[in-house]
């Protein structure tokens, strides 16, 4: 079985702390994608570091292919003990998930994850085991396609304690929650973000404690072609659009004379439309087969700038996302690359635009090849695929 | 009669929404709807100063301004 991963998400910071005790490392490796999430003890820099030092230990010995016995041995090793308390100790979730559909999780102190997979909660069974004197529990299994896993600190589940709620929002109630919103089909983005947001709402926006919810979901593989830019020369022109309309994939077409290329060389006509949904951005248009046409340079810029407020994880509000879902051609090519994208090729002709190259105009049309290749480090930074050929 | 009017990245940043607006105003303004239509096209390949038109087979090139100076001269001096 060949499946991608979504994998994303969001840490609250302890109220007036200005770092957050919880970390989280996302690491691909050749055949899997590993997501760990570690909770140092206490709060602020003792709780970072703690929490830095353990993920980080943990991802680099995994990469390079140690035991889950040496990580754990590493770590009750290496941590600096706590003046205070006498211990050293930061909790973690492991989950590991390979290209094959093999999965493995481990966890040490942190709340269980919460594994979704056809619309209920499932169960893990999980084997205990004593290392380094810790209990550690570990599970191997299968995933399939839309399972889901959340997973999180204890923040999560005493959002809300000795304030709104006598006890803290429990695993069970995340669980439920979890289960009624999984099937809206958010990006794990979005749901990491929907979930710590009601535990912000549940501490009335004053965390007692760092909160973090990482959500992994097992999706196909989603194809995205997007062609933009003319070729340097007019015989690659057939070439890279034959390439570009290979295979099963989205496919987007983002510039005029793009856009009139692709028209001619597959013989069909281009609909343009007077719709400027957005004033800035200029209408898209429509070619029987191609999902998306739009203008190019500006368009791609609000893509851009969707796509990296994006990956910063920063103001990913309800209005970031009413934003994304606009009808106007620079938030479209940005909700395709975000939500039904997991591997994302670009045929970017180099041809230098004749009319772009004017000083007069209020906005620099040059800045295709820039615009691709930031596009391109936006979208690795986001966990896609990128593939780049230019002509 | 048709009328095109590139809406491509340089003639947007020249005001081409802004044509299309003027033009459609005019349009109705005149009460030609049946008989002139107004088309959007990318690049024509007759980029100049301002935002290029289409009137049939012949080129202009408009700013919003010197829209209303287009459409007097060029468009309702012809039998529409």
């Amino acid at each position: 079985m060949d499946i991608c991963t979504d994998i994303s998400y969001r840490s609250l910071n302890k109220y007036h702390e200005e770092l957050c005790g919880d970390k989280v490392e996302i690491i691909k490796t050749a055949d899997s994608d590993i997501l760990i999430l570690a909770d140092g003890m206490g709060s602020g820099v003792k709780a970072n570091i703690l929490a830095t030092l353990t993920s980080k230990i943990l991802g680099t010995m995994l990469l390079n292919g140690a035991t889950i016995d040496q990580c754990v041995e590493t770590i009750v090793k290496t941590l600096p003990v706590c003046q205070v308390r006498q211990v050293a100790y930061s909790t973690f979730s492991i989950l590991q998930i390979f290209r094959n559909g093999d999965a493995y999780l481990v966890e040490f102190d942190n709340p269980s994850c919460i594994f979704m997979r056809e619309g209920k909660l499932e169960p893990i069974s999980f084997n205990e085991r004593l290392i380094e004197g810790k209990r550690v529990n570990e599970c191997r299994f299968q995933v399939r396609r839309n399972d889901c896993f959340v997973l999180m600190s204890d923040g999560a589940i005493h959002a809300g304690v000795g304030q709104l709620l006598n006890f803290g929002w429990t695993w069970k109630h995340i669980a439920e929650y979890a289960v009624q919103n999984n099937s809206r089909g958010y990006t794990a983005n979005r749901f990491a973000n929907l979930l710590s947001k009601a535990c912000d709402d549940l501490y009335m926006g004053h965390p007692g404690d760092d909160t973090t919810i990482a959500v992994a979901r097992i999706t196909e593989p989603k194809v995205v072609n997007l062609f933009t830019g003319p070729p340097e020369n007019p015989e690659d022109d057939a070439v890279v659009i034959n390439r570009f309309m290979e295979g099963h994939a989205k496919r987007i077409v983002c510039g005029g004379t793009s856009a009139n290329i692709a028209a001619r060389i597959l013989e069909r006509e281009i609909k343009t439309s007077f719709n400027y949904t957005d004033p800035k951005i200029p209408p898209t248009a429509v070619i029987q087969g191609i999902d998306l046409v739009t203008e190019g340079v500006i368009t791609l810029s609000r893509t851009l700038q969707l796509l990296r407020r994006y990956a910063m994880g920063e103001g990913l509000d309800e209005e970031y996302f009413l934003e994304l879902d606009k009808g106007n051609g620079g938030s479209m090519v940005a909700r395709m690359i975000i939500e039904e994208c997991t591997h994302l090729n670009m045929y970017v002709g180099k041809k230098i635009n004749a009319a772009h190259q004017n000083p007069e105009l209020p906005f620099d049309l040059s800045i295709r090849m820039n615009l691709v290749e930031q596009i391109r480090e936006t979208a690795v930074k986001m966990g896609k695929y990128v593939s780049i050929a230019y002509y | 009669m048709v009328i095109t009017i590139c809406i491509g990245s340089s003639c947007h940043l020249k005001g081409s929404r802004e044509v299309v607006k003027k033009l459609e105003e005019l349009v109705a303004e005149y009460g030609l709807e049946g008989q002139v239509e107004l088309n959007g096209s990318f690049c024509m390949e007759h980029c100049v100063e301002g935002v290029c038109v289409r009137a049939d087979d012949r080129f202009f090139s408009l700013k919003p301004e010197t829209t209303e100076e287009f459409f007097c001269k060029e468009i309702l001096r012809r039998d529409v």
